[in-house]
């Protein structure tokens, strides 16, 4: 693949419910936004790629809903849907896209507007004979998975409501963020409402309304421009087995993600994660998958990512601030969340990130999850590769 | 003006189960369980399946499973959900747990009845209960019970 470069973001605000705007609304919203972060008009687009999970707004053909608002009219367009790897997989889309030499300018748009369907049930059609009976969604799933967590690393429900903490407070310098919560305290995560053992309400992400978009150059298509460009050094992708069953201790192994980000950081010559990275936005749609994560993304040896957050080493001060924006804890339109990830990513190598830049941000570690079985691991920096 | 549509649609779904999945369903019915086992890794797969993703080689192999294992992880859930089979609303809170049945390699994922006051440990030894009149589906077996 030719060099590429992230070359523009933008987002709409995030809420519960975005009464104001249709889903085109906010897919403009952002895609507008994008645009003007990279100083293009819409006629300069070559392509545009849709992330969204249409089962959870019940509306088929989203691409086509809201194609004209995301400027395709009239030019090649493509759908990605990967359950929450979907924005970061159609971000990995455009780098392709542009590194083929296929396209100079892709537009890259997710979203997801939940307060309009039901996410709930979207997530139990899963196989009909296999687990739908027993399909408990998202947060009976993960609380199995953290019970297996908890016992293989002994970590502590203390420090998985210090990542919520951590979570919410950087959320509050990020305008675009759905809960900005400047000052909730680990007492308030440990007492919210229990969903399933050992998980409570302020261990879990929301679910919101919203989009984010990005523009992607290749390398010739950024020699004519002025703005500042986030290079792409390393994107890899990885899908699993089907059945939750055939992925072995899905929150402490993690394989998908391990193994995608070995590949990324032996592209990107990342050697020691914690301090090559100056920078993470990682996809945690629950407190304890941050903590799993670390492990599994190399931030520290196995079982001591406890330690991580006791030390503050992942906090805004640290040495490697984790989800400055605030992270899918804090936002989650499911479709977008892996573009805001990326977005977020590049806009701190771009030093555009205002209230919640990382000073001198250089390189920047952004990724995607689905489902224990699909990761995306992206390494971006601000010097060409 | 934000408004809401409320419909009531009838959703059945056919399904083909491909040759595994049948032999499967058909075992139990009978109250037989069976994993199918990849001649290359050796891996037991429940459920059972054409080919191994790992080795991408066809399973041809059957070895029985019982329907008594070891609990992987737990969790109780005290949010209602709906059941996505019957539809109906699941009273809460219930037992889940991951279940790594004898013979098998793959753990289940599956509801768990648990005694007044008895928390569950992983590594517990956990016995399937079943429905009395089977019909050749998963929720033949309606939860496991933790035997102490
Ligand atoms: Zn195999």
């Amino acid at each position: 693949m030719n060099p590429v470069a992230v070359i523009g973001t933008g987002q709409t605000r995030h809420t519960r419910a975005r009464d104001d705007a249709s889903q085109a609304d906010l897919v403009r919203e952002a895609a507008s936004a994008a645009l003007t972060d990279a100083g293009l008009r819409p006629d300069d687009l070559d392509a545009v790629i849709i992330s969204n999970m249409e089962l959870f707004e019940g509306r088929l053909h989203p691409e086509l809903w809201v194609g004209e608002a995301a400027y395709a009219t009239g030019r090649p367009c493509l759908k990605v849907a990967t359950g929450g790897t979907s924005g970061t997989s159609a971000c990995i889309a455009g780098f392709h896209q542009a590194g083929s030499g296929a396209f100079d300018l892709v537009l890259v748009v997710g979203f997801e507007k939940h307060s309009e369907g039901h996410t709930q049930t979207g997530m139990a059609l899963t196989d009909p004979f296999w687990d739908r009976a027993v399909a408990s969604g998202a947060v009976g799933n993960f609380a199995l998975s953290i019970s297996q967590y908890m016992a293989a690393r002994g970590v502590t429900e203390r420090q998985a409501a210090q990542v919520a903490v951590k979570a919410r407070h950087n959320a509050a310098r990020n305008p675009h963020a759905h809960l900005q919560m400047p000052d909730l305290t680990v007492e308030q995560v440990l007492e919210s409402r229990m969903l399933a053992h050992p998980l409570r309400m302020l261990d879990m992400c929301p679910q919101s309304d919203g989009a984010a978009a990005i523009v992607v150059a290749s390398a010739g298509a950024t020699r004519d421009m002025a703005t500042p460009a986030a290079w792409v050094h390393a994107a890899s992708t990885r899908h699993d087995q089907p059945y939750l069953g055939d992925l072995d201790r899905r929150m402490a192994t993690m394989e998908a993600l391990r193994s995608a980000a070995a590949e990324a950081y032996s592209k990107a010559a990342i050697g020691d994660p914690l301090s090559d990275i100056d920078v993470a936005e990682i996809y945690e749609p629950v407190t304890y998958a941050e903590l799993a994560w670390y492990e599994a993304l190399g931030f520290c040896p196995e079982g001591e990512a406890g330690r991580l957050i006791d030390e503050g080493i992942t906090s805004m001060e640290g040495t490697l601030p984790v989800n400055p924006s605030g992270g899918v804890l804090s936002t989650n339109p499911v479709g977008a969340s892996g573009v805001i990830r990326v977005a977020e990513a590049a806009a701190q190598l771009m030093g555009r990130a205002g209230e919640h830049q990382v000073p001198g941000a250089a390189t920047a570690l952004a990724t995607g999850y689905g489902v224990y079985a699909w990761s995306d691991v992206i390494v971006m920096r601000s010097e060409e590769p | 003006m934000t408004g809401s549509v409320s419909a009531e649609m009838d959703l059945t779904w056919r399904y083909a189960a491909s040759a595994p999945m049948r032999r499967f369903l058909e075992g139990v019915a009978e109250g037989r369980l069976e994993a199918g086992r990849c001649t290359g890794c050796g891996r037991r797969y429940l459920p059972p399946r054409p080919f191994c993703g790992r080795c991408r080689l066809a399973i041809t192999e059957w070895v029985p499973v019982t329907d008594r294992g070891v609990l992987e992880a737990w969790t109780l859930v005290h949010l209602p959900i709906r059941d996505g089979r019957s539809g109906e609303m699941r009273p809460s809170p219930y037992g889940m747990g991951l279940i790594r049945l004898d013979g098998a390699d793959t753990t289940l994922n599956h509801y768990l009845q648990l005694p007044d006051g008895v928390e569950p440990r992983i590594g517990d030894r956990v016995q399937a209960v079943w429905r009395p009149e089977r019909r050749g589906a998963m929720d033949d077996i309606l939860h496991f019970e933790v035997i102490r």
